[in-house]
């Protein structure tokens, strides 16, 4: 376990807020596989330990965006777990009042700009938000998540390119799960990695074990302060999706063999962050992270729908 | 010039930059994005703002419309005003993900929570020889995206009067530029923003509206010129925005008139004069005496020989002759 995550505190905290993940997005998976949640959810269990990393290297002031498989990402930026899964109901006490849904969940007040469904729509987003913080002179950091699929999607070097000429504060965090829904990295995405194509424009990159949430918050702090003070970062941080891409695609796939998932799943960052810690310690944090979902699912349930006659406000005007 | 008025004769390109010239100096969070804005090029718009305004806030982008319209779309739900430039709309199409998939929903999506005041400045329509794909017309496409309001001014007060009103609103704007209008002269009042943007009467007559926007407004006032001289008087509605539409202006005319043709520089096929021609069906109901009438572009991309390309397009010729045939009194 590294440096920065090394007290016990944080180690504790760090734990909890990765459980919360893991269970709210259990319960949304059942709830979704019995009919409350309609459409499609994309679970991110497996990859709790970037965004929790990632986002607590982060200064509260500091904005984030994201991508389709953004639960995690929102619940560590401090989304409230009633509102959020409210949201997935399509409720009218969600986080974007029933309109938005799992994939495009934001909430202003935490900083969360937004879970985006488009691959890498929202990157750009990010060096536009970094560049009014400059121009309004706003010490801020934005970090935006995406995947490794996102890697091969132009406006990814567009953005790169842009956050690189202008120095602007943007934290480029690569999830790379491994695949992009079936299609492997390996496969996709050719040369020398992720880190290189950074490297390419100038922008300093690492790869870390995203398993490691000590590792990726240290690896975090670092290229975010570098980021701060000089201009943007990237980090590659390398995970496992333990769930399928969607409902449509079974967890261990047809793309992907039962070895390499039970390989991964020994590498749970539930599993290595328990190291150091007692049964005693995450006891309590169990029943307070159940209680959490308990109620947030309570919120969900009672809320009641958007109005209809809601429909076409705020469109314009 | 705030609060100041003068008039002056001036072209459209330079009533753009008179507005944005103005709009930057009370409000300084304007910031302008795009290629070759610094200079100016190619047809003189944003030509020294950046020495009035600093480079901070003009900024010259690399080739990339995607991330430069994303970028517009970031600055502005994070409290700056950008206004994004697309010398010719067949690039657009390059930034159109994030103008459509972002900029258009990302307030609706959110619940409101956030908005996204940006400017999306496009020059569009043919402008004489350039090819397929700097010669089209995108605006049937975008006012058919909830989320995005479309302008189309027609001539140099319509042009800094839109655009200045555009710098006060708190969603996206598209700011049709019609390539032919850049040099065409008229007076110019300096004046503070609009509150609203209504469409508005530009000829008056009994016979027939012509419904149309941008350079078809000067092709239609030509025509009235000429079908006066036969005795035909027609109303000319200069749309001015094409999303949303003043329904109420529209009414009217065509309830005065009974007849109407609609103009539109996109193809006929799921084009913008479609939408408005039953636009106006609806609202006129008994008023129409005769169907509703449409020109639009031929169904081929912009040649490049100069006679083709102007067959494609609607013409002065072409709304005489369409209206004649509306008022039953061909030139025969």
């Amino acid at each position: 376990m590294s440096s920065l995550a090394a007290t016990r505190e944080t180690t504790l905290a760090l734990y909890e807020r990765i459980l919360l993940i893991r269970r709210f997005e259990e319960a949304a998976y059942r709830r979704y596989e019995q009919g409350e949640i309609a459409g499609t959810i994309h679970a991110s269990i497996g990859q709790e330990a970037v965004a929790v990393g990632v986002i607590s290297a982060l200064a509260p002031d500091d904005t984030v965006f994201t991508h389709h498989r953004g639960h995690g990402h929102a619940l560590a930026k401090g989304v409230d777990p009633g509102r959020l899964m409210a949201e997935l109901f399509g409720r009218r006490d969600g986080v974007s009042g029933g309109k938005g849904g799992s994939m495009h969940v934001a909430d202003v007040e935490c900083g969360f700009l937004g879970s985006f469904a488009v691959v890498g729509g929202s990157i750009p987003l990010a060096v536009g938000v970094a560049l009014a913080d400059r121009v309004l002179a706003r010490d801020r950091v934005c970090a935006v998540f995406f995947g490794d699929g996102a890697v091969n999607q132009g406006v990814f070097y567009e953005s790169l390119n842009l956050a690189a000429i202008w120095r602007l504060p943007v934290f480029f965090v690569c999830e790379n799960n491994g695949f992009a829904i079936s299609v492997r990295n390996d496969y996709a995405t050719g040369g020398d990695g992720i880190c290189s194509r950074a490297a390419a424009f100038g922008v300093p990159a690492e790869a870390v074990d995203g398993q490691d949430v000590g590792a990726v918050r240290d690896a975090a702090a670092r290229l975010v302060d570098h980021c701060r003070s000089t201009g943007p970062t990237l980090l590659e941080c390398r995970t496992y999706r333990f769930m399928g891409h969607s409902r449509g695609d079974p967890p261990h796939g047809l793309y992907r063999s039962q070895d390499e998932v039970a390989e991964w799943r020994e590498r749970d960052p539930l599993v290595l962050q328990a190291a150091g810690l007692e049964p005693e310690d995450v006891e309590p944090m169990e029943r307070r992270v159940a209680e959490a979902v308990g109620r947030a699912l309570a919120v969900a349930r009672s809320s009641p729908p958007p109005a209809v006659d809601d429909v076409t406000k705020d469109v314009w005007g | 010039m705030t609060g100041t008025l003068e008039v002056r004769g001036a072209t459209f390109a330079e009533a753009v930059r008179a507005a944005l010239e103005d709009a930057m100096r009370d409000d300084d969070t304007i910031v302008l994005l795009g290629q070759d804005i610094v200079v100016g090029f190619p047809f003189g718009v944003t030509r020294g703002l950046s020495d009035l305004y600093g480079p901070a806030r003009v900024r010259d982008t690399p080739i990339s419309e995607a991330a430069t319209m994303g970028c517009g779309v970031g600055a502005a739900l994070a409290g700056l005003r950008p206004v994004v430039e697309v010398d010719f709309s067949g690039f657009l199409l390059l930034g159109l993900d994030q103008l459509v998939n972002n900029a258009a929903k990302l307030r609706y999506m959110t619940g409101g929570q956030l908005r996204v005041p940006l400017v999306v400045r496009v020059g569009q329509g043919p402008i004489g020889s350039f090819g397929a794909q700097h010669s089209m017309a995108l605006h049937g496409w975008l006012a058919n995206v909830p989320g995005l309001a479309v302008c189309a001014p027609a001539d140099p007060q319509d042009a800094y009067d839109l655009m200045r009103w555009a710098l006060t609103q708190n969603d996206p704007v598209v700011f049709a530029e019609d390539m032919r209008l850049y040099r065409a002269k008229g007076e110019l009042m300096l004046r503070e923003p609009p509150s609203e943007v209504r469409a508005h009467v530009v000829r008056s007559g009994g016979d027939a509206s012509v419904l149309a926007f941008g350079h078809g407004v000067r092709l239609a006032m030509q025509a009235g010129e000429q079908l006066a001289a036969a005795g035909i008087e027609i109303d000319v509605v200069d749309l001015r925005m094409l999303a949303p539409l003043d329904e109420a202006v529209v009414a009217e005319s065509v309830a005065r008139t009974g007849r109407a043709l609609c103009v539109s520089d996109d193809p006929l096929h799921g084009g913008f004069a479609a939408t408005l021609a039953v636009a106006v069906a609806d609202l006129a109901g008994d008023a129409l005496r005769v169907p509703v009438a449409r020109l639009g572009a031929k169904h081929a991309p912009a040649p490049y020989n100069g006679e083709l390309e102007q067959s494609v397009y609607p013409s002065v010729q072409a709304i005489e002759t369409a209206v004649r045939a509306l008022c039953g009194r061909s030139a025969d």
